[in-house]
């Protein structure tokens, strides 16, 4: 594990109250790369993420971005200083417009360059008045993650975002991914395989708050030995 | 019932209404974004009312005693804000609002240690009266109906055409994803709660001439103002604004009829609703956290 | 029978406490302190265990408190029965506005009950001012009869009355901390869903824990009327509403003996306080505020993990049971 590294995790353990979810954890993320997390539902993913993220205040162990360190960061610094968490479910702010969702990346960024965004999903340009809440989940995921990139972002921590979209958007999100990881490095929890198999460079299997698996090269991220940690 | 009796009742609901609102839409803002139910809004409201009191007697403006509570409520909001509720908008509501409950207490006792617990008049600054349907009503009570319409229609520009405004309103429905985007939302919280506090103390300024001053003011108004939060649905400025409207119609339209449905039937209202509607009128279910 | 007295140990001591302060401190100041306990167990039930906050105690207390008062001034002139008549329109109320409350999330809840009280304190003073007398109140204290026993005319026996009303009020507290039921409070402030899921209906528990908090709250509004002899509106003034909740926080929230200590603590300081400074609002309300940013334990609260520690040196490991449905908080 090197300096080098976009993001580095060691000995991270979480609790939520009196339980434990994440146990001595360890992650390394290294420039350009896509990294996977699979699991189960529950097996603490969407912590990791959060933990990472500065919403939820680790136990122990240490969470660095170069040389330096993200605990104690409120979450707002984090992602100014470039490492942004898109959250699962699609929640975008139903009741502003889409343009204003987009507006609200830029106040905190400072980066009114919305052509990058329009760039990676020209959908959105003729969506720029409407509502968010009308949007369809293909739609609003791809203003989650188009939000997500305004002052371009060193880190991009996804979750789920295939979750429950068509085939043909799935596949739009998987090319999009792979341009990205050209300037970013991406953090994506994901039960899609095919997708993972795709573009991921490292893929950590994780149950219930330990990672019980580390697959780095093409050859050993295969569908078939992914799935036995599903 | 007698017309011109009925017109000087509506135009009485009116201003009594609009007081309500400018308190009630501070405290569902609150509820809102930072998910606290802050009782110390009532102390703001007797804050901007001595204040007027006692500005209006050193000066002779009411108008500058309605300014100068507006300003001292404020930056009071703003202190409680930096001192109590920045340690506790992490809890749950009860916390915010047995902590809120005993700010109001405590702001209760300063009252009464600098003004004493008598209570006193303020001048009515507007003494003339208008011809409304042939009915003689006093402008002053028209003013304060118009000054809660520019409040409103502030406050929905703030939300509507600023940024800050776009990001509570992104806020209300949820903050973490706010924080996410890289945006200060503990910034946000402290606009918020001086623009209530404000707002607040302009509600007890404008009000002050309309009643007496005393410390335990804002205990008085405290029920009819939850009533109209409750009916309106906590969280909702519009809400609050629709039943604003119908508790000062209530209050004062009861009250010709009968005195003491006043105070009883908003409260037989306020049942009513959450009978059919257990979170208001316009409060969603999803506020639920 | 060992096990029968260590469940009654910690009542029999907190009481006994109580009578022996009959000896050194002032009768009536010791009536306040044992029917003010009373009436804000209630509140700190409801908060404690069932995670409802309720600003609207003072309605309880005066729908006790005037339904004893009806009785002693125009029908009858037993105090027990009174109080008996206090009781009964406690449950009535409790259970005529109880379906509706309930069912409200807790910040809805805690508002309504506020409304509720101002209410009460408008019937009172104004819409039914013709039985009521208004503001005047009902003054029936040559009305109330010597009773045989306890004469609650008098004001020691009506000590012992109120504190053998009080050790069983706490009894029934106590055992329902250690029935099923306690725990399903419990479970409902915590995490609702999942008693649903074990198959009780959270809307039963709340109502029933909301009509026994009540009805108490109500028990005490009568004994305040047989004792005073006198009601008036003031009782339910929204200007009292905080009185329970600050005596349940002062005393620490849903501990068993918090109400005894924070009610304790509240009429000393009252008695204390305004005689030095005067301005009582402001100690308390900032003493309130100070308790909360401390960590809202409270006196008990703090004071029990150390009597806990001390008293477990003594005694042996054996009654770790008793301790712990003590310390639960």
């Amino acid at each position: 594990m090197t300096s080098e590294e976009i993001l580095t995790v060691k000995g991270l353990t979480v609790s939520y109250g009196e339980s434990k979810v994440l146990f001595d954890m360890d992650l390394g993320v290294g420039p350009g790369q896509i990294v996977a997390c699979v699991g189960r539902n529950g097996a603490g993913k969407t912590t990791l993420l959060k933990s990472i993220a500065g919403f939820l205040k680790p136990l122990a162990g240490t969470v660095t971005s170069g040389h330096v360190s993200l605990l104690g960061h409120k979450p707002y610094d984090i992602a100014r200083m470039g490492i942004k968490y898109v959250p699962q479910d699609k929640k975008v702010f139903s009741d502003l417009t889409v343009g204003e969702n987009l507006e609200l990346g830029s106040y905190a960024t400072g980066d009114y360059n919305w052509d990058r965004i329009t760039g990676y999903f020209p959908k959105l340009k003729a969506l720029m008045d409407r509502k968010a809440g009308y949007l369809s989940g293909g739609e609003r995921q791809m203003l989650m993650i188009g939000r997500a990139l305004l002052g371009s972002p060193k880190l991009l921590l996804i979750d789920e975002p295939t979750e429950g979209l068509a085939p043909s958007i799935v596949s739009h999100l998987k090319n999009v991914f792979a341009e990205l990881s050209k300037s970013a490095a991406l953090v994506i929890v994901e039960q899609n395989l095919p997708l993972i198999c795709a573009i991921a460079d490292k893929v950590y299997a994780i149950k219930e708050g330990r990672v019980v698996a580390e697959l780095s090269g093409r050859d050993s991220i295969r569908a078939d030995v992914c799935e036995r940690y599903l | 019932m007698d017309a011109q009796l009925l017109i000087s009742g509506v135009i009485f609901g009116l201003s009594i209404g609009s007081i309500f609102f400018l308190m009630a839409i501070g405290l569902s803002l609150c509820f809102g974004l930072m998910r606290i139910i802050s009782l110390d809004q009532m102390l703001y409201y007797s804050i901007g009312g001595y204040l007027t009191f006692s500005l209006s007697l050193a000066t002779g403006s009411v108008w500058l005693g309605v300014l100068g509570g507006l300003v001292v409520s404020g930056i009071s909001a703003f202190a409680v804000e930096r001192l109590v509720f920045r340690r506790i908008y992490e809890r749950e509501l009860t916390f915010s609002m047995i902590t809120s409950f005993g700010i109001l207490i405590g702001g209760i006792g300063i009252i009464k240690f600098f003004w004493g617990v008598v209570p006193r008049p303020v001048p009515v600054p507007i003494q003339i009266q208008t011809g409304i349907f042939g009915t003689d009503v006093p402008v002053y009570r028209l003013v304060v109906v118009a000054v809660a319409i520019l409040v409103y229609l502030g406050i929905w520009l703030f939300l509507n055409r600023t940024i800050t405004g776009k990001a509570i309103r992104a806020g209300i429905e949820d903050v973490e994803h706010v924080e996410g985007l890289g945006i200060n939302v503990s910034r946000l919280f402290t606009i918020t709660f001086i623009i209530a506090g404000s707002l607040s103390g302009l509600a007890g300024g404008l009000h002050a001439p309309l009643i007496m001053v005393d410390p335990t003011m804002g205990l008085e108004v405290l029920a009819f103002v939850f009533m109209v939060v409750i009916i309106g649905g906590l969280g909702s400025i519009k809400g609050t604004l629709i039943s604003a409207l119908i508790v000062g119609q209530v209050v004062s339209i009861g009250s010709l009829i009968y005195a003491p449905l006043a105070q009883m039937a908003p409260f037989a209202i306020m049942l009513l609703i959450l009978l059919v509607k257990p979170t208001g009128l316009y409060g969603s279910a999803l506020l639920k956290k | 029978m060992l096990k029968a007295f260590q469940w009654w140990r910690g009542l029999l001591l907190a009481f006994s406490l109580l009578a022996v302060s009959r000896v050194f401190l002032p009768l009536p100041f010791v009536i306040e302190v044992v029917i003010f306990s009373v009436y804000t167990i209630g509140c700190s039930f409801l908060l404690g265990r069932v995670g409802f906050i309720s600003f609207g105690q003072p309605a309880y207390l005066a729908v006790g408190a005037y339904a004893t008062a009806f009785y002693l001034f125009y029908f009858g002139t037993n105090p027990y029965v009174g109080i008996l008549m206090g009781v009964l329109a406690g449950v009535a109320v409790s259970s005529i506005v109880g379906p509706l409350f309930v069912r409200l999330r807790s910040d809805y809840f805690a508002l309504v009950n506020l409304a509720l009280a101002v209410i009460v304190f408008y019937l009172m003073q104004k819409v039914l001012a013709g039985i009521t007398h208004g503001d005047n109140g009902l003054w029936f204290l040559t009305n109330i009869a010597s009773t045989p026993m306890l004469d609650l005319s008098r004001p020691s026996d009506f000590f012992i009355f109120s504190f053998l009303v009080a050790l069983a009020v706490w009894a029934f507290y106590k055992y329902l901390d250690d029935t099923v039921y306690g725990a399903c409070c419990l479970a409902t402030k915590i995490n609702e869903d999942k008693l649903k899921f074990l198959g009780y209906s959270n809307y039963r528990v709340r109502l029933l824990a909301f009509i026994i908090a009540n009805t108490t709250t109500a028990l005490a509004g009568a004994m305040y009327a047989v004792y005073l002899g006198f009601v008036s509106p003031e009782m339910s003034s929204p200007s009292r509403a905080a009185d329970p909740v600050i005596v349940t926080i002062l005393g620490g929230v849903g501990t068993l003996y918090g109400p005894i200590v924070g009610a304790f603590a509240y009429t000393g300081m009252k008695d204390v306080i305004s005689k030095f400074i005067g301005n009582w609002e402001l100690f308390i309300g900032f003493l309130l505020v100070f308790i909360m940013l401390a960590g809202e334990k409270g006196i008990w609260g703090t004071l029990q993990p150390w009597l806990a520690a001390r008293f477990a040196r003594k005694t042996a490991v054996a009654d770790a049971s008793t301790d712990e449905t003590e310390t639960r908080r």
